[in-house]
């Protein structure tokens, strides 16, 4: 009885703590184990790529494990090797960091001019834009192929660059327009009552305030341009030009694939893209979820 | 935003030469050749770096694979009348029409010429045909030999030995009529593995092996009879064909998912011993050996469904080059295959390779006993570019799919037939 007037909220407190910790425990177990899921079922064939890169053509059929008995490590170095990986590899990094840094600059200036700046069909040439973004690539190829030819471009870096940066800046824009719009015309005003003008505002305001934007379009255009291979085949010509994909196609024969040298060549493609993703990371989340509330 | 700056600078910097020093290539006098044949590729560097050793002539291979890639290429290049001075067309007779007729391919028959001596007569019959249009042909292209093979391939049936031992079966002695197919698939199935599997998601396979039933079913006469329409898809012969597809099904010992598998699979299966008998190309000698080289297997015709017309293997067919009809190079073009088609150099691809030659008699350490057996069912080989009449490839379509529906219990043969008949009438009114 003493205890009871002593600690009657102390027992309800108890109880009500056990069944929402309970609670708790449940809702994050349930939570845990479907990101668990999801994550084991994006890594997995990551996982599976460098494991049958580990595998000979014989056992990579019939050993179903994921760390083989008899590892590989050769698969690496006969990929690098027989795929010409050296040229192609130095090939893709140029053209990934071009594109990326023309699809940046280009689609970042028309975006900040689409956002601040005033002019008559202003919106429809925006969508006009924007419309490119639906055009498939197949439907677009014949053209421009003719294009490049009369330009003297094909089998050149250039005529393989130039249509990736246009092809990227209709995304650039469609990301990059509402930071800037978002940026407050005060901020505008004071850089201006600094000394900066138009390219000033853009430069060292609008830029610094975009970079996690900035870097998902840099991420977006990387894995479009490093992993761009259609293109490639139908622009150039010259074996010294092209990029790293074309690698992985000597391990793809129409009747005989090599998947250990494959799994190989692909496992040193990805490593670029994986690092690159790990730099930008924190800006990328910072620009998805920028993107996804002003959207 | 100094560091940014900075950064930017230091890219570009690094990045103009790059840029600036990308001019144009002049097209130089060498022979540009376009392939998609990634596993032959060194072989053929190796060639013409050979050549323009002997000759001085120099002749870029370019390889642009895979081959629906490839075709792409092939097809933006005729459009843009670019196309290089030796390609290759992939497809069936009549696209190798459409590029003949649009002017994109010089008429060989000049330089092949005629006679023991004749550079034509170094070819098998089977292979130099492939690329040959008869006089009155129904594409209305003019009589001629558009193309010089470099390989051939037969697509025939392939069993298991030791599966077939294990099975109780003779393993010298596979299947030669529909019934003992059937009976070997049951005898298969009982030891635990697969009587039959082939990649028939890809229909082209389907097809090929309607074409041999059809012509020992019903003799050549009468499959070009139907071609032409004179012989309708519901003919007894035509529901007997497709029945056979039926008796498959029923039989309960082919692959459940047959109809969905790509070819690339069905090797799989076949080379982890999982199947007993398969259907596929000469190819598969090489890629056997890449995932089982132990396997104990050989070729045999498409089992008999008739007994008056002798068994056909879909075959003679391979890779084939052509020489583009508006290049400046043309006669160095063709001097180079004449080169590359020659005993020695058609021996070396044979041993780099381990594919079949068009050329006759053409040893090679790639010749290996199983390949050879591949090689001497080219002799009663049939392939439709070399049908006087080819079949409409909707109508082909409406079989392969028909064949597919019979294969999942969807239709019958008799409605197959009648759905067939109905695609070859809307075909003749197109």
């Amino acid at each position: 009885m003493e205890a009871e007037i002593l600690y009657p909220v102390r027992k309800w407190f108890t109880v009500e703590r056990i069944s929402l910790r309970l609670w708790r425990v449940v809702k994050s177990t349930i939570k845990h184990t479907i990101l668990i899921s999801v994550a084991i079922s994006c890594i997995f064939p990551l996982v599976w790529m460098f494991s049958s890169a580990l595998k000979t053509n014989a056992t990579v059929f019939t050993d179903m494990s994921l760390i083989p008995s008899d590892p590989q490590f050769i698969n690496f170095a006969e990929a690098w090797t027989k795929g010409k990986f050296g040229v192609y590899f130095f090939n893709s990094v140029l053209y990934t960091l071009v594109c990326v840094f023309g699809v940046l600059f280009i689609a970042s200036l028309a975006a900040f001019a689409f956002a601040r700046f005033q002019f008559p069909g202003k919106n429809a040439l925006y969508y006009l834009f924007l419309i490119t973004l639906m055009i498939p690539v197949p439907g677009a190829i014949v053209a421009l192929y003719v294009l490049l030819i009369h330009l003297g471009l094909i089998d050149t870096r250039l005529g393989y660059m130039l249509p990736q940066i246009n092809g990227g800046l209709a995304l650039g824009l469609f990301i990059l327009r509402p930071f800037f719009e978002r940026i407050p015309k005060d901020l505008e005003d004071a850089a201006r009552i600094d000394g900066c003008g138009r390219w000033g505002i853009y430069w060292h305001v609008a830029i610094p305030l975009a970079k996690p934007a900035l870097a998902v379009v840099a991420l977006f255009t990387s894995l479009a341009v490093w992993n761009e291979f259609m293109l490639a085949q139908l622009v150039l010509q010259s074996q010294s030009l092209m990029p790293l994909q074309l690698g992985l196609v000597k391990f793809w024969g129409g009747t005989l694939t090599e998947y250990p040298l494959l799994m190989a060549g692909m496992a040193i493609s990805v490593i670029p893209i994986v690092i690159a993703y790990i730099f930008l990371q924190k800006h990328i989340i910072a620009g998805v979820t920028a993107g996804a509330l002003k959207g | 935003m100094k560091k940014l700056s900075l950064i930017s600078l230091a890219v570009i910097v690094v990045l103009t030469p790059f840029l600036f020093s990308c001019k144009k290539l002049t097209r130089s006098h060498a022979v540009v050749v376009w392939h998609w044949m990634t596993d032959r590729d060194e072989a053929l560097q190796e060639l013409a770096r050979k050549y323009k050793e002997e000759t001085g002539q120099e002749v870029q291979f370019q390889l642009y694979a895979p081959s629906d890639v490839y075709s792409q290429k092939v097809k933006v290049g005729a459009q843009t009348n670019s196309l290089p001075d030796i390609y290759g067309v992939l497809g069936d007779a009549q696209d190798l029409a459409h590029f003949i007729e649009a002017g994109h391919v010089e008429n060989l028959t000049g330089s092949l010429g005629e006679g023991p001596d004749s550079w034509r007569s170094t070819f098998y019959e089977e292979a130099i045909n492939t690329a040959y249009f008869k006089a009155g042909n129904s594409f209305n292209v003019p009589e001629g030999t558009y193309g010089i093979p470099l390989d051939v391939t037969t697509i025939p049936m392939i069993y298991n030995k030791s599966l077939f031992a294990k099975a109780g079966l003779d393993p010298q002695k596979p299947p030669q009529t529909w019934t003992e197919f059937l009976e070997a698939g049951k005898a298969l199935k009982k030891i635990g593995v697969t009587g039959f599997v082939s990649g028939w998601a890809e229909t082209w396979l389907i097809y090929s092996l309607v074409t041999d039933l059809a012509h020992n079913l019903m003799g050549a006469e009468k499959v070009m009879d139907t071609h032409a329409g004179k012989v309708s898809y519901t003919d007894p012969d035509w529901v007997a064909v497709f029945t056979a597809f039926e008796q498959l099904q029923k039989a309960g010992f082919v692959d459940p998912s047959l109809v969905t598998l790509g070819n690339k699979a069905a090797e799989q299966a076949f080379s982890q011993e999982r199947s007993g008998i398969t259907f596929n190309g000469s190819w598969a000698v090489n890629v056997y050996a890449g995932m089982n080289d132990k396997l104990d297997y050989a070729p045999f015709p498409p089992p008999q469904l008739g007994n008056k017309f002798p068994p056909c293997v879909w075959g003679g067919a391979g890779s084939v080059f052509l020489v583009n009809a508006k290049s400046e190079v043309k006669d160095k073009a063709v001097a180079f295959l004449k080169w590359l088609s020659d005993k020695k150099q058609a021996s070396f691809m044979v041993s780099a390779t381990r594919n079949l030659s068009a050329v006759k008699d053409v040893g090679g350490e790639g010749v290996s006993p199983v390949l050879q057996q591949f090689a001497d069912l080219m002799k009663n080989s049939i392939h439709p570019n070399r049908f006087l009449i080819s079949e409409d490839p909707k109508v082909q379509e409406a079989i392969t799919k028909g064949i597919q529906s019979i294969l999942i219990s969807e239709k019958t043969p008799s409605k197959v037939a009648e759905e067939v008949q109905k695609a070859k009438e809307k075909s003749k009114t197109e």
